[in-house]
């Protein structure tokens, strides 16, 4: 996340680069081909830009932004052939058509993720097109106003084009920035890292997506208005066609996904460089561009993988000088806010699981548990792979429901509820594998978790700078989370989760795979935890660790509680040792424990 | 994020692309002495390039052969030189390369293009707004209802040929059957042309006049995935004949083999067909003679009484089997440029454009490339055009209305 | 708007027919998909080299001429395969390693943006390049059996697509077979769930992509030499079959090749049979509206898996 300071540096790079191009339009530019070209250079770069506020930051790709495109531009030359509407009033209507769209689409489809998201986005468009062509509107052309040209947007110089495409490309970019400084970004940065921990910290996932979606076609549709404004000729497949989508997405992944400047950066190379190589090539050897094309967009994704900008970003961090000392935050041990403790081991029942159980397909994967966890403990859930773990945590945090049974957390009913509200109620979570954004620092990765309790970005900090501190890591908090060790991620996971100062801690696995020695210093922080106060319910496969650190214990297999106790009274139980072991061990033991 | 490479990024991308255009660009239009420009635009890439190089080969022709001819002797001798644009598979690509020719070389005079009804009417926007005189065969009406004072159809609207077509189909009916057609199976698809011709037929009252009513009446959106549910409803609903208009030859292909499949064709039901690809090499080389033997099609354009000399001309020269439509229109267009300018007197696009709107000839090269007089009424569409029909006779799809510019006689394959 | 059984059955007829074709390419792809997690965008333009070199094998060079216009274009859409599947071979070596699989698996977003560019920009090389060679002029390869059927009282089938629809089942019960039984297609199963753990596995996943790659194309390429009996075709023709090829692997679940097959011969049902009851031009439509309705109801499709690694 941008400080004030760097946000604003943003806005001049973007009053520059406007610059740049009135310049370029106005000096520099002689003939109306090129300033044709350079009009198609910024629309593209708007669409690129409204696909990257969805895509880039929450990476759910679309495939079919083609449909709000076409949208857009069908409405301004409809609104013109039938209705007289001057372009000046359907094209910023189109936003609202746009908007309407998304809302509509994605009501039904953020229930899909990755490849289903992509793919079922794909059909939109296409399905439209087939349409409108049925409607009969397979060739729309805008009608000449020789009468009153600029009421139409008619405007005999093609600089009038540049200067409507331009201010669109900076209202686009505007709202970038303002998206990426504000935590609604950040946040889709978040779904887009780990969604169900970002749900888990208390994210609204749903509804941000939705919001995305919305905001992206809005944005797409009022470029697609005034491209029908400049083609003058509307057909289905040149607005709704698999082209339109493919070029948006073509353009971000070239100049850089989820970065500002990366669809301007594409849209500023391909565009004119498929139109140069057309105009030089067309006519020599026909088909020759489209191999020119193809050959160079391989070529530059092998050597920037991620797109141009990010590539040139690396680039330049690398010859930065090297590790700058992360610098010394401003009065920090005086700016953290003292932790409230929570009431000291009331000894109450916090969270209480009743004849919990779900069904997979025809599998019982969690059968009649019943848990009761006293406030102020360290719990462990044990058992084999495949005993229902991870499964139980899902149920309690909401991403599952449960088909019967109830669970209650300090005395209130929490099933049914959402992750993001049962985070809200004070259960925090951890996720067995932790994908961070390599490139953020420490403390942006974990602030999403303040988002739900901070009122100003101020506040946010200052809370995650607090987490950090509580797992020990507040030393790294500017520290680029791509050079962490593994035990410093698991805090750092630790950390985001522990942000929004829940009573309960879930953590799924945080020591699988440590050495011995990393083992210790986690081990060490959650015992810490621990007597701040904090409840802890830990899912752990090894024995040993976990005999350890936790005072009590629970034992599932097969989806079924089968011992509960103290670690030494259940480790020698001979049903855990069947479980774990097979029966030729737990007979073995069959002796009286001592 | 640091922002500082940003920028420099940026500029350097925004000068890099700003060079990139021109650079790529340097190839500069050497002005020749005394030479007079004209362009074409057509697709050369892209899914519809077979159109664009016939109309390619056409005007290619057409200039070497006027140029040889002593060039525009009312210029001075001045030699006429062509430009290519390349519209590409899309309109953006159309409209570009036709703002990119009028950049390039402000002293065209006049143009044709673009094939596809939508990539005309895009580059018609920018040749009007330009006044350069523009010709084109795309049979859209939507082309010259604009009221555009530049634009120039030469082949006659969808509807007035679907006016034409019909009775002569109907006459075809009736010799194969021996009774006059009460009903008509229409098979179209959803692209400019048909659509304008099936509106004149059902809204237009096209049909009503002639007293047929519509039993089968399928429009479909091409490419056409199976022809089998199409001709499953002509073989229930028997209309006493079939129109099938489909402006794309693969489609073509497959209606006529399934309805050789389902026994309806070779006679068994009349059909006719309206549209170039109906007569074209593709659909000889993929079907085969005897399933084509005695279709008829009614076309704009097609090899005429007086154009053998040059049939055989152009086939030597471009080694295709036959001359069609689209070459024909290319020839056409580049002479009706060659006779405006030499009626203009001058190598000025206003003045070129005038003269087309006065133009009326009968004779001379442009009106032997057209059926009917090159003339043009203030939408720019040509009046009095009479409607071609050809037949396939021995592989050969030939000229058989209207009678006086025919190359060989028609004949009534009977059920 | 009423019909009768004839035109039902002769409309489901049809449907399968067209469906099978759908179906054999659709496994294609399934397979690339299902081993790879690749969207490939240029799997229609494989489908058009293979029914290049369908058409070249019989009518270019002749090669096949012996075998006369019956078996020729069947022989040679299967000869279309294997040299589909070097193209591809070649193609995955040098460009498509670099973007997919253990490669690209350290990589942010295990190299998802590379594939789609890739992909992307190997699909615009073809069509052009197919341009350049093929030129534009749609060809098709000429066999009789394209206007022939059979007869099941008033249902015509046609001969030629039967014939595809025989070739397209016996290949994928082929396919299935060789990816749960042999060694080989075992270790492709295991490269598609998880690269990096079947590296440490021993499996080379390299080697087990570049073969699901090639194979996939190949397959897809059969099913192009298949098509090309019945259909014309010119370098471009490859982008109107991808989106139905998508939308059949969707439908039948991603992953699962097996339901591969079922969705692309689902989706030439609801294309033909749709005409029934809709108006002919939104035959597409209803394809797309079906797959929507699937992708909703069922995400993983008819026979997916339930767990989306997305």
């Amino acid at each position: 996340m941008r400080t004030r300071a760097e946000a604003n540096r943003q806005r001049w790079a973007i009053l520059a680069f406007a610059l740049a191009v009135l310049v370029l339009s106005f000096v520099l530019l002689k003939s109306a081909y090129y300033q044709l070209v350079l009009t198609q250079v910024l629309l593209w770069a708007v669409l690129s830009l409204a696909w990257n506020i969805l895509c880039g930051y929450s990476g759910y790709f679309s495939f079919g932004h083609a449909g709000f495109w076409g949208l857009g531009a069908y409405t301004v030359a409809l609104g013109m052939m039938y209705f007289d509407l001057s372009p000046w009033i359907s094209i910023p209507f189109c936003a609202l058509v746009g908007a309407a769209a998304g809302a509509i689409i994605g009501y039904p489809t953020f229930r899909l993720r990755g490849h289903y998201f992509a793919l079922a986005m794909l059909a939109y468009p296409l399905a439209t097109l087939y349409v409108f062509q049925w409607l009969g509107y397979q060739e729309l052309t805008l009608p000449m106003k020789r009468e009153a040209p600029l009421l139409y947007m008619q405007f005999e110089d093609p600089r009038g084009y540049v200067v409507l495409a331009l201010g669109l490309l900076v209202i686009a970019l505007l709202i970038s920035l303002k998206v990426e400084n504000s935590r609604f970004g950040m946040s889709l940065l978040a779904i887009k890292q780990n969604e169900p921990a970002a749900e888990a910290a208390g994210i609204n996932t749903w509804r941000l997506k939705m919001l995305a979606l919305m905001l992206s076609g809005a944005l797409a549709a009022v470029a697609g208005g005034l491209y029908a404004v400049i083609l003058l000729v509307v057909t289905p497949e040149t607005v709704f066609g698999m082209l339109v989508s493919a070029q948006a997405l073509i353009l971000a992944l070239f100049g850089g996904v989820g970065s500002l400047w990366g669809p301007v950066i594409g849209a500023i190379v391909l565009v004119p460089l498929a139109e140069g190589l057309n105009a030089e090539l067309g006519d020599v050897l026909p088909g020759i561009q489209g191999v020119v094309y193809g050959v160079a967009i391989i070529a530059i994704i092998l050597l920037a993988p991620e797109g141009v900008y990010w590539r040139v970003l690396d680039r330049f961090s690398k010859r930065a000088p090297a590790a700058e000392p992360p610098p010394r935050l401003a009065a920090p041990a005086s700016n953290i806010a003292p932790l409230p403790r929570a009431p000291a081991s009331s000894g109450a029942d916090l969270l209480v699981l009743r004849d919990i159980g779900i069904s997979f397909g025809g599998l019982r994967a969690l059968d009649g548990i019943d848990l009761t966890l006293p406030e102020g403990g360290l719990y462990g859930i044990i058992g084999p792979n495949g005993a229902g773990k991870t499964t139980l945590f899902n149920v309690i945090n909401g991403f599952l429901a449960s088909d019967r049974g109830a669970i209650t957390f300090a005395g209130e009913p929490i099933t049914g509820l959402r992750p993001n509200q049962v985070c809200r109620r004070g259960i925090g979570r951890t996720f067995q594998v932790v994908r961070a954004f390599p490139r953020m620092s420490v403390l942006e990765n974990v602030i999403v978790g303040a988002f739900i309790g901070a009122a100003t970005e101020a506040v946010a900090r200052d809370m995650a700078l607090a987490a950090l501190d509580r797992v020990g890591l507040v030393d790294q908090a500017e520290k680029t989370a791509g050079g962490l060790t593994t035990r410093e991620l698991r805090l750092m996971e630790l950390a985001r989760a522990l942000v929004p100062h829940p009573r309960l801690m879930l953590l799924d696995e945080t020591l699988a795979g440590l050495g011995h020695d990393d083992l210790g210093g986690i081990l060490g922080v959650i015992r810490q935890l621990r007597a701040e106060g904090i409840t802890v319910l830990i899912i752990e496969h090894t024995m040993h660790a976990m005999v350890q650190l936790v005072d009590h214990f629970t034992v599932l297999d097969h989806g079924r509680l089968i011992a509960t106790g103290r670690p030494q009274d259940v480790v020698r139980d001979p049903r855990v040792i069947e479980a774990y072991l097979g029966k030729k061990w737990s007979d073995r033991v069959a002796v009286p424990a001592k | 994020m640091q922002n500082s490479p940003t920028r420099r990024s940026v500029t350097a991308g925004l000068a890099l692309g700003a060079l990139a255009v021109p650079a790529l660009h340097a190839r500069s239009a050497k002005a020749q002495a005394k030479s007079v420009k004209i362009a074409m635009i057509a697709p050369l890439s892209g899914p519809w390039a077979r159109q664009g190089q016939l109309l390619r080969q056409g005007a290619d022709m057409a200039v070497e052969e006027f140029n040889s001819q002593g060039g525009i002797k009312s210029l001075g001798g001045a030699k006429l030189e062509i430009i290519y644009g390349d519209a590409g598979d899309n309109t953006e690509k159309a409209k570009n390369a036709a703002q990119r020719l009028l950049s390039d070389h402000p002293d065209l005079v006049g143009g044709s293009g673009a094939w596809l009804s939508s990539f005309t009417l895009a580059v018609t926007e920018v040749t009007e707004r330009a006044q350069v005189p523009w010709l084109t065969l795309s049979y859209s009406d939507a082309i010259t209802n604009r009221g555009f004072k530049f634009v120039f159809q030469t082949s006659p609207t969808a509807d007035w040929q679907a006016a034409e077509t019909l009775p002569t189909a109907l006459k075809l009916a009736e010799h194969a059957t021996g009774k006059r057609p009460k009903t008509i199976g229409v098979i179209q698809d959803n692209t400019a042309s048909p659509v304008s011709f099936g509106k004149y037929l059902r809204e237009g009252g096209g049909l009503e006049k002639v007293g047929l009513k519509a039993s089968v009446d399928q429009i479909f959106t091409p490419p056409l995935s199976d022809a089998t549910p199409l001709v499953d409803k002509v073989r229930s609903a028997k209309p006493d004949f079939l129109l099938l208009l489909t402006s794309a030859m693969p489609d073509c292909k497959l209606v006529l083999e399934k309805l050789d499949e389902f026994k309806l064709a070779k006679g068994k039901m009349p059909l006719v067909g309206n549209g170039a690809p109906f007569g074209s090499p593709e659909l000889l080389n993929t079907i085969g003679p005897e399933l084509l033997e005695g279709l008829l099609f009614s076309v704009a354009n097609w090899p005429l009484k007086g154009q053998e000399e040059f049939i055989e001309r152009f086939k030597k020269r471009t080694g295709e089997p036959f001359a069609t439509q689209d070459a024909l229109c290319g020839y056409g267009d580049v002479a009706i440029l060659k006779e405006a300018l030499e009626a203009a007197g001058a190598a000025d696009k206003l003045k070129v454009a005038e003269a087309i709107r006065h133009m009326n000839l009968t004779t001379g090269p442009a009106a032997q490339f057209f059926p009917g007089p090159i003339k043009f009424d203030e939408k720019g569409r040509r009046q009095d055009v009479p409607m071609i029909f050809a037949q396939w006779q021995k592989g050969v799809p030939l000229t058989v209305f209207p009678e006086d510019r025919a190359l060989a006689k028609p004949f009534w394959p009977s059920v | 708007m009423p019909f009768s059984e004839v035109d039902f059955l002769q409309a489901l007829a049809a449907g399968i027919l067209v469906g099978s074709a759908y179906a054999l390419m659709c496994i294609g792809l399934g397979i690339i998909f299902g081993s790879m997690n690749v969207i490939n965008f240029a799997q229609g333009d494989f489908l058009m080299l293979g029914m290049y070199a369908a058409f070249y094998l019989t009518a270019g060079y002749g090669v096949l001429a012996f075998l006369g216009p019956y078996a020729g274009p069947i022989v040679a859409a299967f000869l279309a395969g294997p040299v589909v599947f070097a193209i591809g071979w070649v193609l995955h070596r040098f460009i498509v390693a670099r973007v997919t699989g253990a490669g690209a698996a350290q990589t942010v977003g295990a190299g998802a943006y590379g594939q789609i560019i890739v992909t992307l920009g190997i699909s615009l090389i073809l069509q052009n390049g197919g341009l350049i060679l093929f030129g534009s002029t749609p060809v098709g390869v000429r066999t009789p059996l394209s206007r022939q059927s059979w007869e099941i009282g008033d249902i015509l089938l046609n001969k030629a697509r039967v014939i595809s629809f025989l070739v397209a089942v016996t290949l994928a019960a082929g396919m299935y077979l060789f990816l749960s039984h042999t060694r080989l297609g075992k270790g492709l199963r295991a490269a598609a769930d998880n690269p990096q753990a079947a590296i440490y596995m021993g499996i080379e996943v390299d080697r087990a992509h570049r073969l699901a790659w090639s194979i996939g194309v190949g397959i897809t390429a059969i099913a192009g030499g298949l098509v090309a009996t019945f259909q014309t075709f010119q370098p471009y023709v490859g982008f109107d079959f991808v989106i139905v090829m998508y939308a059949g692997v969707v439908l039948g679940g991603l992953g699962s090749n097996f339901g591969a097959f079922w969705g692309g011969l689902l989706i030439g049902i609801v294309q033909q049979m749709s005409t029934l009851v809709l108006p002919y031009q939104l035959q597409n439509t209803a394809i797309f509206v079906v797959f929507l309705l699937i992708i909703f109801l069922r995400p993983q499709g008819i026979f997916g898996r339930l767990s989306e690694r997305a």
